[in-house]
């Protein structure tokens, strides 16, 4: 007995041990990395480092960019994640009923989803283009005047975000209809004899017990949402001030301004605030299911 | 015959496993076999003349048995890429073709080699234009501290439609509205009418388009012809101050007469970068474009006599283009044999009878100051005369360290200002103390 005991610990270790050595090198220690790099002056190439104290946070918090990209990034998780949920879930309610021809709907729905956003970002540039974009050639031919998707400043924030609503709509779509399809046929039963409506049915059967994986996808979403840079990159670069995201921002003040230390500071400042905001998403998501539980 | 389900994919998956095997033999055998031949690596981004100087490698290798390799590197992630490898401890490049404005990081980052001493014994410094010399090469500039070597030089220029213009009908349009005959503009009010003249979005015919990108320096690049033609600087030249230099009425003048320019494009016109630049001409839509020299040998190839070439337009007899091209630089984070083969590559190109070449490749332009002054490089493609004339007016953007922090917020405030989300003396003010901020922080002020 004595001696299985540390066996098995020294088991324990061997299984963990690799994973804890990766997670250490590749997580823990950049992390730290970052927080002890945001209170230096320190610069992509060559110079002396030097603590310049809260010096880059003062920065971060008073400069207009940071302001800017924040409320833009806001605005795009909000928006798109919103649009994503309502056309996905939607989606999921006609699939759901079986409409004709479903698996090779779902499969068309699905395509853009597995895509690369780089690659879509390129796609969307040619099919949006101002000149020669077949959505304007279209638009011509209809006898409309054509607006400029990409470079007009009021509607290039908005161009950027229908193809993020193009692409992951079918993400939610699949999730929800993932939690259409695991709820009881029986308690459909049920309400039938109970002779509910359809619109009862929907909002105190379907939509109570779907909550919790939409609640997942998304905080799966939102994350990713606040993370928007591929997209950006590809169809305006990071350093056009309308469509300006968080991530972006970074990339431009560390790889092209060559300013890390600072760069540091606005990417500890975001962490916080996706911590933060995965921190309420989970507590919400656990709500849920403790009071399903219960139920 | 029976056979089992996985027979077929074990027999692909051996077939693969020896086909590799195979493939690393050759990579290895190849790798051997570069190992004995000398060789040096040029990074460059993707364009002509970076073909055009693969060309040029060979016959240098033919003469010297050292190869060259032209890596093309994606332009849009080049400077990246570039500024990262630097950031090793050795480059994977021997020679880098840096933007004129890198000249400062490179050389007071100890990245690039300081070529002073070596230059003079291997070049008459006379023979390259003070101009390229000056923005291209030296740092800080005119110090006679040189950093690069001239290779690509280039500057803005006019194109347009020369039948266009010798239209007949068009002609007696143009002397009915404006009273005077339609010829090629030689200032900005000139330019305005003529562009003005053939704004007509009905016929999908435009005025005219320049640079106006948001994203990297395109808008910087477009402003700044005009902003020095109207007397507006970006700096005080011996103290690098901007407040009172910057937010001057000359400045605010070439940015207010740039906004109309806007009005008078294809749509979208003030957003483009380049190569959207060259596409809204070369799809035969507008009358005249300003863009780099180095796209103007594509646009004779494809439209031949339609179309000419000029310096940009003066203003009150002021005439400055940007500049445009790149320097030779030799990376300070390679091996002392490397840079002297690198040295040798240089040396080599900077020939008369190798610049006598390189002109011919495909947008390969020269600061040799002797051929630029031939009648015979004048004579040989319509453009040669004009480039020849605009290296001479030819000024940069800043080149200091921090020159990319100046470039994103002159991008913001130049942008906002054009798009009229700030008023243009408001967003110069304002871009003057950013400026001087980020100078004072860099300790250039």
């Amino acid at each position: 007995m004595s001696s299985s005991a540390p066996r098995a610990r020294s088991l324990a270790w061997a299984l963990v041990g690799p994973t804890l050595a990766l997670l250490i090198a590749f997580n823990v220690f950049p992390l730290l990395y970052n927080i002890a790099s945001s209170f230096t002056n320190a610069e992509l190439i060559g110079g002396e480092w030097r603590s310049v104290g809260g010096a880059n946070y003062a920065r971060v918090f008073e400069d207009e960019l940071f302001a800017g990209a924040l409320r833009r990034t806001a605005l795009f998780v909000v928006c798109a994640v919103t649009l994503e949920l309502l056309l996905g879930f939607a989606l999921a309610l006609s699939l759901h009923r079986g409409l004709p021809g479903k698996q090779v709907v779902l499969t068309i729905l699905l395509v853009p989803m597995m895509l690369s956003p780089a690659v879509m970002g390129l796609y969307w540039n040619l099919v949006l283009n101002g000149n020669y974009g077949v959505v304007n050639q279209g638009l011509t031919a209809l006898g409309f005047d054509p607006p400029q998707w990409l470079t007009d400043r009021d509607l290039k924030f908005w161009s950027i975000l229908l193809i993020d609503v193009w692409m992951w709509t079918p993400f939610m779509m699949l999730i929800a209809l993932a939690g259409l399809n695991a709820i009881p046929p029986s308690i459909y039963e049920a309400a039938q004899i109970d002779r509910a409506r359809p619109w009862k049915v929907f909002t105190r059967i379907t939509l109570p017990m779907c909550t919790p994986v939409l609640g997942l996808a998304v905080l799966f979403r939102a994350t990713d949402a606040l993370k928007q840079f591929d997209l950006v990159m590809a169809v305006t670069g990071p350093n056009d001030a309308a469509t300006q995201t968080l991530s972006t921002l970074l990339y431009q003040v560390v790889f092209r301004d060559g300013s890390v230390g600072l760069g540091a500071a606005f990417s500890c400042v975001i962490l916080v605030l996706v911590i933060a905001l995965a921190t309420v998403f989970t507590r919400y998501i656990d709500r849920l299911q403790s009071k399903d539980v219960t139920a | 015959m029976r056979t089992n389900s996985w027979t077929l994919p074990a027999l692909l998956a051996l077939g693969l496993i020896a086909c590799s095997g195979e493939a690393s033999r050759e990579s290895e055998t190849k790798t051997a076999d570069a190992s004995a031949t000398p060789s040096i690596k040029v990074w460059w981004f993707q364009w002509d003349p970076a073909t055009g100087l693969q060309e040029l490698g060979r016959e240098f290798q033919a003469e010297t048995g050292i190869a060259v390799e032209v890596q093309q590197i994606p332009l849009a992630s080049y400077q990246e890429k570039v500024f990262l490898e630097f950031g090793g401890s050795r480059t994977n490049f021997d020679i880098v073709i840096g933007d004129s404005q890198w000249i400062g990081r490179g050389a007071s980052g100890g990245l690039y080699v300081e070529l002073t001493d070596w230059l003079p014994t291997v070049v008459d410094l006379a023979t390259i234009h003070p101009r390229a010399a000056k923005y291209l090469c030296e740092y800080p500039e005119g110090s006679g501290r040189w950093y690069a070597a001239p290779c690509e030089t280039d500057a803005v220029g006019l194109a347009y439609r020369k039948d266009w213009f010798e239209d007949p009908k068009e002609r007696a349009a143009f002397q009915a509205r404006y009273g005077r005959e339609l010829a090629v503009p030689a200032t900005y009010e000139e330019f305005r009418q003529v562009a003005e003249f053939f704004q007509r979005p009905d016929e999908k015919r435009y005025g005219c388009a320049m640079p106006s990108d948001r994203n990297y320096d395109g808008l910087t690049m477009g402003v700044q012809n005009l902003l020095w033609a109207f007397g507006g600087k970006w700096k005080d030249e011996d103290s690098n101050k901007v407040v009172g230099h910057l937010d001057t009425q000359g400045t605010a003048d070439a940015i207010e007469f740039f906004k109309t320019l806007m009005k008078l494009g294809p749509k979208g016109c003030e957003r483009l970068d380049y190569g959207q630049v060259l596409e809204s001409f070369t799809n035969g839509s507008t009358a005249m474009i300003l863009n780099y020299f180095a796209f103007f040998p594509g646009i004779h190839a494809q439209f031949g006599d339609k179309v000419g070439f000029a310096v940009v337009p003066s203003h009150e007899g002021r005439r400055v283009a940007s500049l445009g091209g790149q320097g030779l630089s030799i990376s300070a984070k390679i091996p002392k044999e490397q840079q002297e083969r690198a040295k040798r590559f240089i040396a080599w190109f900077l020939q008369r009878s190798v610049q006598e070449k390189w002109i011919t490749k495909p947008a390969g332009f020269t600061a040799n100051a002797e051929i630029l002054s031939s009648p015979d490089f004048r004579a040989k493609t319509p453009f040669n005369g004009p480039f020849a004339d605009s290296v001479d007016a030819m000024r940069d953007f800043w080149n200091v360290p921090v020159f990319n922090k100046l470039l994103a917020a002159t991008q913001r405030y130049v942008g906002m200002a054009v798009d009229g989300e700030m008023p243009t003396q408001e967003a110069l003010q304002k871009l003057a103390l950013e400026k001087e901020r980020i100078l004072k922080e860099a300790g250039l002020l």
